[in-house]
């Protein structure tokens, strides 16, 4: 099973604390977890072994650079990115425009779940009914009267309660960048 | 060597890593070089001789403000580029505050000068001269933070260059006070700007080169 990122940042934590069995457990946790990010990337094997080895010394002799405070993984993806670009630079692969599209969209799928889950929190801070309304018409894509329709209320309901949701969730976001 | 392998002997070597190591580790390599720049500025260019009064004047202690202001803001950019994620950059807009300042103050200064002197007040008596002991100051500095970015990890190479180029410029330019006699802030804001704007240019080029790891 792959370890999720509580588990791996407490290794990385006890890592930087001086305990050599978190590390270890750390660096070998990361093994599939980089050869599965290099193998949608990279085609050749080999190159795969090389850049998740490279990316261990890197995690290794820079962890002066994590933050505790942020999230591990996104500073390791960092990382192995950086390393894969790198790799493409000196080998001067140069990446076919037809697996360009699978790049993108496993790139897209980093950021498409980060959005969902910041959209889930958002959410979560609305009234119930609210909440549901917003996600039916606006997330799952239903019609102000279908979304009516499966929940019962009455359509002009329905809009006043997504209006309000969505004034409340823009005024949260403003006032959460300020 | 396997990855088995490679994974033992990393992990033989844990030692405890301190919350402040990043920033540890970049302050001690821009002091090392400081140190050489006020060195240099000590025996090639002499201390002015008026220091000691110098430091009670106000146009010291502004010159001193800007510079340190700028120094602290890019030093802060810096920290941030050395991570692989770097976090927030928009700290950089604040460099706008010190700017400003000292372009309110160059304007009193107009306006209390006669315009016929305008001209030798900006250009002062060393203006052909300053940036380029700026610049040149700079580099024991930026050789510094080069040295303490080859534990970090720097993923906008440009960006980090650009920042850590900034931070040895304006840092040269608090350095470079202990010599420099002028005392008119449209002076420091046009010349010292300059000197320091060449250092963070060069670090822009060179960032790609010789940040990477």
């Amino acid at each position: 099973m792959r370890a999720n990122e509580d588990q791996l940042r407490a290794w990385m934590v006890g890592g930087l604390d001086g305990v050599a069995a978190d590390h270890a457990c750390l660096l070998r946790a990361l093994v599939p977890i980089l050869s599965a990010f290099y193998s949608r990337r990279v085609f050749a094997s080999d190159d795969i072994e090389d850049l998740v080895q490279e990316t261990l010394i890197a995690v290794h002799s820079r962890r002066a650079t994590y933050d505790r405070d942020r999230a591990f993984t996104a500073w390791l993806f960092s990382i192995a990115r950086y390393k894969m670009i790198d790799h493409f630079r000196r080998s001067r692969s140069v990446v076919p425009i037809e697996e360009l599209e699978d790049i993108l969209m496993v790139e897209g799928f980093e950021a498409s779940s980060g959005a969902r889950l910041d959209i889930e929190d958002l959410l979560g801070t609305l009234p119930a009914k609210q909440a549901r309304m917003i996600r039916a018409t606006h997330i799952d894509g239903a019609t102000v009267a279908e979304a009516a329709a499966a929940s019962g209320y009455g359509e002009s309901d329905v809009k006043v309660s997504i209006h309000r949701g969505l004034k409340a969730l823009a005024a949260r976001i403003r006032g959460s960048e300020t | 060597m396997n990855t088995d392998q490679l994974i033992d002997s990393l992990a033989s070597d844990v030692k405890p890593v301190r919350r402040s190591a990043l920033g540890a580790r970049l302050g001690f390599g821009m002091l090392i070089g400081a140190l050489v720049s006020a060195a240099l500025v000590i025996m090639l260019l002499g201390a002015r001789p008026d220091l000691a009064s110098a430091m009670n004047g106000f146009a010291f202690w502004m010159k001193w403000t800007y510079t340190l202001s700028l120094s602290a803001i890019a030093v802060y950019a810096t920290a941030q580029l050395a991570r692989p994620n770097p976090g927030n950059l928009r700290v950089l807009w604040l460099i706008a505050i010190p700017v400003t300042l000292l372009a309110g103050v160059g304007v009193l200064e107009l306006a209390h000068t006669p315009p016929g002197e305008w001209l030798a007040m900006w250009l002062g008596s060393s203006w052909s001269k300053c940036p380029w002991y700026v610049f040149g100051l700079a580099m024991p500095i930026f050789i510094g933070l080069l040295w303490s970015f080859r534990r970090l990890a720097p993923t906008r190479l440009r960006a980090a260059g650009a920042a850590a180029g900034l931070a040895a410029g304006a840092f040269a330019a608090t350095v470079y006070c202990l010599h420099c006699p002028e005392v008119s802030a449209i002076f420091v804001l046009t010349w010292y700007t300059l000197g320091i704007l060449l250092a963070a240019s060069l670090g822009a080029l060179v960032g790609p080169r010789l940040l990477r790891w």
